[in-house]
């Protein structure tokens, strides 16, 4: 056993209006080095408060955090940022590309953050964006990318400094059924090179490129499955999980 | 129409109940714009209104005819004699219904603390005169006997000296009669040389002493003191000086001497409207960056209005009426604050006669109002315009416009190898150019005024190591003063400048943090530090400020050259202390920008990111 992410006891609670809403109440993770993971569950289930968790990107209210088998928890706002430059790559559903920079400098920003110089950096950006099918794109902002683009441009830019880990959250949500299948293949290809994978999805053809499915509800873990070869179609896929939601 | 007002009238209420915070800060920019020029226009008009008063309690002149020689020049006999007969034929000229004089001048000297002052005497035989009787004030006016003098009301006050005291004139005692007011002359210390009347036997005393004829004076009252300036225009040509001499000749209408007769009000109250105009022009920039910045923060809701039926112009009528509450409340509020502080300031002037009584013509409010409204209409239009014409569904479906292209500028930075967080706040320093240019503009204003403020402050400096030249100790003195009071006026309205500039620049940078939150949430996400992320802010915003620096200094400069010379000594700003400014400035710029920066930094990334 060599856990990249352990969670035990996490707890995030929201202040609401009328009460307090517990968004993810008492969940244990564990990632293993090389795992993909699918989490899925209905709207507001804390699926993606549970990533944000273990990114870093928010602060649980209790609980235990380990990356790599270091204690995360505690760490400051700035530590955090340099740990995520490092060891974490993010694939979010809007993309979140900076407006600012084009394709290619959003890909390499991460690398110039962890100290690459501008050459290297520059050279493993459009490396990723060929291997990704849009180096051609590399000059043109945000905005004039389509969805499928921007997202396998975010891909690229959560891949370049080789992550212990990557938390991918909706990476589908945004996408039209044509890009939807290039991701899809994108998330493969990434499971079987053995890079470690947690994938928040609503899309069962998402989560079915997972090794291991966790099923959320009421922002508690409420099932788990190993998928092995063989895996189940996307439509026996979601009759099993009777989520009712899924895409 | 009647609608739409309704309409417009219940948005812009409650926009104003939403966001009182911009509201207010709106009404201080434009509160401290109309103040100013509410007080320049009160106190100039103060010092006008007060000149009136004492030119009607002294039968003052219409025309007045004045001839001067210098009393150590030989050769002025003829043009004297000459001069002697056109005040003979002036006085029987169409038009002039009364005459005073002509009244002979002596020059001599008085003693004043800490030195001698020029004098004029002036010898009226004892009576009243149908012109130009000066308003006693103190003691009494020349009476047949009396061997004594009358001193005009300035020389009495910078004396500290009153009816029953001595003077030293000639070195010599001379009881004063009484102390008097004219608006005949300015007032003593500004306006040189001292003056006192005296009888004939007086003056004969004078005489003794080596008090010299230096010229004299006529003054007439016509019909209509209207046709002043065209009896002066159909008579000047006739009164020129003999080339060949030094000697001078002049007719001055009542309305030249009241506009040259308070100075230092004119220069004080110049100064204040000056500051005023730019402060206004700096709230321009207020009003079009709170309004750019609320039309694209509100820009869905724009859009949500638009949806449910109401239209572009009521949307635009909505955003006029709550900007024009606000400006009609500061026109209020600035009029009452130049109206309550006008007496104090003119009461530090040395040369209004009288008890200073601020008022303003209603054509001066609709100045000041009409100003606030102007603000308002060029700072609220285009922004609005451009917000409203944006399509219904782009506006439901958009935040903040996202750049269309890269910067050239970014990427030399990026080639540069400058660090990243440098490269990204030049990346989106261009994103809005409007708010760039008009933050800069406002600054640039700033930096101008500071190095007048500068040069004003070394020249000023300059002139009070001076020794103050024989015959001039307490005008040079009153001259400082005056200076002073200039000084402190350009100062305070460089900073005043400056902090409106900070605060538009408060205003950008809290606007560009919120535009630009989910971009700099994204490269936290990616491992950028909360502290590069401030740097990046930052950086983005310092384009204005190096703008303002780069051309606030060369105009500060090129204001001040128009400036200098004349009563000011010429002076240079130093290199460093323009070092110092471009230094400091973009110092304390960065430190306002910090603050909305590291406001967005505290903050957790993931409610910035966008879940669309």
């Amino acid at each position: 056993m060599n856990p990249v992410i352990e969670a035990k006891d996490l707890v995030k609670t929201y202040d609401a209006d009328e009460a307090p809403v517990r968004a993810v109440d008492h969940v244990d993770v564990v990632v293993e080095a090389g795992e993909a993971v699918s989490v899925m569950g209905p709207s507001g289930c804390g699926k993606s408060t549970l990533l944000h968790l273990l990114g870093g990107l928010e602060r649980a209210d209790a609980g235990e955090l380990s990356l790599g088998g270091d204690r995360v928890d505690r760490l400051s706002e700035t530590e955090w940022a340099i740990l995520r430059r490092r060891s974490i790559g993010f694939v979010f559903q809007a993309f979140n590309l900076v407006d600012e920079l084009t394709a290619i400098e959003n890909v390499e920003l991460p690398a110039l953050l962890l100290g690459a110089s501008r050459r290297d950096a520059r050279g493993r950006a459009m490396r990723l964006l060929e291997r990704l099918r849009v180096s051609e794109r590399a000059g043109h902002l945000p905005d004039r990318l389509s969805g499928g683009e921007r997202q396998r441009v975010a891909v690229a830019r959560a891949l370049i400094n080789e992550p212990l880990l990557i938390l991918a959250d909706e990476p589908t949500g945004n996408l039209d059924s044509k890009a939807t299948g290039d991701i899809l293949g994108l998330f493969a290809e990434l499971r079987d090179a053995r890079q470690t994978l947690l994938v928040v999805t609503h899309d069962a053809r998402v989560a079915s490129t997972a090794d291991r499915l966790l099923t959320m509800r009421d922002g508690a873990i409420v099932g788990q499955t190993r998928l092995e070869a063989g895996r189940p179609t996307a439509s026996a896929l979601a009759g099993l999980l009777d989520l009712g939601d899924t895409a | 129409m009647i609608r739409s007002l309704r309409v417009a009238a219940r948005l812009a209420a409650r926009n104003i109940r939403r966001r009182p915070g911009q509201a207010l800060l709106l009404l201080l920019t434009l509160t401290i714009a109309t103040g100013t020029l509410g007080l320049g226009l009160s106190v100039y008009g103060s010092a006008d209104a007060a000149w009136d008063r004492a030119w009607t309690a002294t039968d003052g002149f219409h025309v007045s005819f004045d001839v001067y020689h210098p009393p150590d020049e030989r050769g002025n006999d003829h043009f004297v004699r000459s001069m002697e007969r056109r005040a003979a034929e002036l006085a029987d000229a169409p038009g002039v219904v009364a005459v005073g004089g002509p009244w002979t001048h002596l020059y001599g000297s008085i003693d004043v603390a800490g030195g001698r002052e020029d004098l004029t005497a002036e010898i009226r035989e004892p009576g009243r005169y149908a012109v130009d009787q000066p308003l006693v004030t103190s003691g009494g006016w020349l009476r047949s006997g009396d061997d004594g003098v009358v001193l005009e009301g300035g020389l009495a006050a910078t004396l500290g000296a009153e009816a029953g005291d001595t003077v030293t004139i000639q070195g010599e005692p001379f009881p004063i009669i009484g102390v008097a007011t004219t608006v005949s002359r300015g007032r003593f210390p500004l306006a040189r040389p001292a003056q006192v009347w005296v009888t004939p036997a007086t003056a004969e005393r004078m005489r003794d002493l080596g008090m010299t004829v230096e010229g004299f004076e006529l003054q007439m009252r016509l019909r209509d003191p209207a046709d002043a300036p065209a009896f002066v225009a159909s008579h000047r040509p006739a009164f020129r000086a003999d080339p060949n001499s030094s000697a001078i000749a002049f007719l001055e209408t009542w309305q030249e001497r009241r506009a040259d007769s308070h100075s230092d009000i004119d220069i004080v109250a110049g100064t204040l409207l000056i500051a005023g105009i730019l402060i206004a022009i700096l709230t321009i920039s207020t009003a079009a960056v709170l309004v750019a910045g609320r039309m694209s923060a509100r820009i869905r809701q724009v859009g949500t209005l638009k949806a449910v039926g109401t239209t572009p112009r009521q949307i635009v009528l909505a955003l006029l009426l709550e900007y024009g509450a606000v400006a009609l409340v500061a026109t209020a509020i600035g009029i009452g604050i130049g109206l309550l502080l006008a007496p104090a300031i003119a009461d530090t002037s040395v040369t209004i006669l009288g008890t200073p009584q601020p008022r303003l013509t209603s054509t001066q409010v609709a100045i000041v109002g009409g100003v606030a409204f102007l603000v308002v209409l060029i700072g609220t239009v285009r922004p609005a315009f451009r917000g409203v014409r944006r399509s219904t569904l782009s506006s439901l479906a958009s935040g903040a416009r996202p750049p269309r292209r890269p910067g050239r500028l970014s990427r030399w930075a990026s080639d540069a190898g400058l660090p990243v967080p440098a490269v990204l706040g030049l990346r989106s320093s261009w994103r809005r150019p409007g708010r760039l240019i008009t933050n800069a503009a406002g600054l640039t204003f700033g930096v101008a005024m500071i190095v007048v403020a500068l040069a004003l402050r070394d020249s000023l400096d300059l002139l009070n190591t001076r020794i103050a030249e024989p015959g001039h100790a307490a005008s040079d003195a009153a001259v400082g003063v005056l200076y002073d009071q200039i000084r402190a006026i350009v100062l305070g309205t460089a900073l005043l400048l400056v902090t409106l500039g900070s605060i538009n620049a408060f205003i950008v940078a809290s606007f560009a943090a919120r535009d630009g939150a989910r971009s700099h949430a994204a490269i936290r996400a990616v491992g950028g530090t909360p502290r590069q992320t401030v740097i990046s802010l930052i950086v983005s915003q310092l384009g204005a400020c190096a703008l303002a620096v780069v051309l606030g200094i060369p105009l500060g400069l090129g204001l001040w050259s128009l400036m200098e010379g004349g009563d000011l000594p010429e002076t240079g700003v130093s290199l460093l202390a323009l070092l110092v400014v471009a230094a400091l400035v973009p110092i304390v710029f960065a430190g306002v920008v910090s603050v909305p920066a590291r406001r967005l930094a505290s903050r957790p990334v993931a409610p910035l990111l966008t879940y669309e």
